[in-house]
């Protein structure tokens, strides 16, 4: 009893030097630098996807630290470092800055324009305005047309409910997630369950389980339920531009799927990876994608998705007050 | 002379019966549970790699409550207490460049014999506490990943020494109370593992885990004295709890150092039909 009750004792004691938590690395440029390219290394879920030699970066950049004298440079080369990745979602944050990669949509034609879409064509000055959507009716009260800006913006059924009896004399509607730059996953998914009629798999996700570029869970099936409440069973397009990310990019994989919908425009801009994030030692957090997601072919969604019809906004329209991507599903949806 | 024979009699009758009738009522045991409130202030050190890796310190502020009593009157061998600890308190990282709220309730039930010691003043408990703890973490600047949850059930080995020290007007009462984690069952999340994942798509593969001394260990030590004054007694105390637990390559830290103060008293439940208040007990319920 007594040796028994020694060992318990000593194994409280001394047994914890054997469960070691990682070096946590010191708070010196050097060490803030090997702490962010060690996240990155053993988290960012895209380095294989990509093909990125995150070696090579590390050789190159860490070259460039020791040139660093002073914190706003410094700041400056991780936040370049981390746009190697050429990924939305890699953001670093400190008090005084939060670095971002834009290449995904800048690189590409606007296809959206406010003015446009609040001409008196379109929404017109008197547009409703309910959940975050901005909503009326055009081509002569026979389309329904909804704009959301923004998935963190939170709806309600009620919400939908009235804005869909609004359009119930409409034989079609548009959802406008044009220069939607995500938000929640969630809204993502309520919107979409309202154009389905039965509960369909649409994606999967996967997450990094070990410090390897390739080390993945296995795939987890993302199904976009049916709403029980209100479902749009007419035809409805969703217009695109590369401004559509993140959430945006799942909400319009998901409809895809949807049986009377159609996605009009451009490719979306992607941001396919779920990002976490995690801190440096001293203190700045960064952002980065953690959780490939991919359509329900098991296709990475990271680099966009392909619209049913690709159009674009063309100049001469735009003198005439015409939003072309408007006009083409339009005329898709009222066919 | 007749009647007045009679009387006495009766008299007698009626004191030698109601002498009897007060002696039931003073040889009746009746099973005190010994309670105790306090609270306290805390700091705390966490370590939670899920969240973020560098350490979080911060205050806190407690309340426990403790209730002991023995098995029943005639087995004074055994006794069982339950523990419940509620806190609450923030923690900063050092750079101080973002802050973590800190929730945590846990309950207890332990059960302990009474070893008989051959010192005077001295008591001996030991036995075994099994806890349910619940931890709620959240960073607020975290993105998609800023809560995480310790949920964990625990077989703990506890150990009670109380050490009476009479002193010229007062008898103060010295305890030190151990607990350590054996064996158990733990939330732990993997690090790459979204809350998203887990709860909305319901992937929670590797989230549950068995514990053992091999993954967890802590130490939870009180060190308090009781001390009487006229119509209460006080309780002054100092605790320590250290744990580490590791799951999915992930090590959590958890220290704690508090301050503590609060009353103990003893207590009787009168309830129900067979346990009710004897006569000279004035309720409110009467």
């Amino acid at each position: 009893m007594k040796k028994i009750s020694l060992i318990i004792i000593l194994s409280v004691f001394l047994l914890p030097s054997c469960m070691n938590e990682p070096a946590e690395q010191p708070n010196t440029y050097k060490g803030n630098f090997e702490s962010l390219w060690q996240i990155i290394d053993s988290k960012y879920c895209y380095l294989d996807y990509k093909n990125i030699n995150w070696d090579s970066i590390h050789t190159i950049y860490a070259a460039r630290v020791d040139t660093v004298k002073s914190t706003f440079p410094f700041f400056d080369l991780m936040g370049n470092m981390l746009n190697e990745l050429k990924d939305g979602h890699v953001n670093l944050y400190s008090d005084f800055n939060k670095s971002h990669y834009w290449k995904w949509f800048q690189d590409y034609p606007v296809n959206f324009n406010t003015t446009l879409i609040y001409n008196s064509r379109y929404l017109g000055s008197n547009y409703l305005l309910a959940g975050g959507f901005r909503y009326g009716k055009i081509s002569n009260g026979t389309i329904g047309y909804m704009y959301y800006d923004d998935f963190s913006d939170a709806f309600s059924d009620s919400n939908i409910a009235y804005i869909m009896n609004y359009f119930s004399a409409c034989k079609a509607l548009i959802i406008d997630v044009r220069n939607n730059g995500g938000g929640s996953l969630d809204y993502s998914k309520q919107l979409a369950s309202y154009f389905y009629k039965v509960e369909t798999l649409t994606g999967y996700m996967r997450h990094k389980t070990g410090d390897g570029h390739a080390d993945f869970s296995a795939p987890v099936e993302i199904k976009t339920p049916a709403s029980k409440n209100i479902q749009w069973q007419r035809p409805v397009a969703v217009l695109t531009n590369r401004m559509s990310y993140s959430a945006t990019n799942d909400f319009v994989n998901r409809m895809k799927k949807a049986p009377n919908a159609i996605i009009v425009g451009d490719k979306t801009g992607g941001g396919g990876g779920l990002p976490l994030s995690s801190e440096l030692p001293n203190g700045w957090l960064v952002r980065f994608s953690s959780s490939p997601m991919y359509d329900s072919a098991m296709q990475d969604t990271e680099w966009g998705i392909d619209p049913d019809v690709r159009d674009s906004i063309k100049v001469e329209d735009q003198a005439k007050g015409i939003d072309t991507i408007i006009e083409r599903a339009i005329k898709i949806i009222s066919q | 002379m007749y009647p007045m024979n009679k009387i006495r009699f009766l008299l007698l009758f009626l004191f030698a019966t109601m002498v009897v009738s007060a002696q039931n009522t003073d040889d009746k045991k009746y099973l005190l549970t010994s309670k105790t409130n306090t609270i306290g202030i805390s700091t705390l050190s966490f370590v939670d790699p899920y969240l973020s890796p560098l350490t979080y310190d911060g205050l806190a502020i407690s309340y426990d409550n403790e209730a002991r009593r023995f098995l029943s009157t005639e087995n004074t061998n055994i006794s069982t207490q339950s523990l419940l600890n509620l806190q609450a308190g923030i923690l900063l990282n050092t750079p101080v460049s973002s802050d973590m709220l800190y929730l945590g309730a846990n309950y207890g039930w332990e059960m302990c014999y009474h070893a008989v010691i051959p010192i005077k003043g001295l008591k001996v408990l030991v036995g075994g506490l099994l806890d349910i703890d619940f931890g709620f973490k959240n960073m607020e600047r975290n993105v998609n990943n800023p809560v995480n949850l310790d949920i964990s059930t625990n077989l703990n080995l506890s150990a009670l020494a109380r050490y009476t020290i009479p002193l010229r007007h007062k008898t103060l009462q010295l305890q030190l109370a151990l607990q350590t984690p054996v064996i158990g069952y733990m939330f732990v999340p993997k690090a790459g593992a979204s809350y998203y994942e887990m709860f909305d798509l319901g992937n929670l593969t590797d989230a549950f885990h068995f514990s053992s001394l091999y993954n967890k260990r802590g130490l939870n030590s009180t060190l308090t004295v009781e001390v009487p004054f006229n119509r209460s007694v006080w309780r002054f105390g100092l605790k320590m709890k250290i744990l580490r637990y590791s799951a999915n390559d992930l090590v959590f830290d958890k220290n704690e150092f508090s301050l503590l103060v609060g009353t103990s008293f003893d207590t009787f439940n009168f309830a129900g039909r067979k346990n009710k208040a004897p006569k000279n007990f004035v309720s409110t319920q009467d």
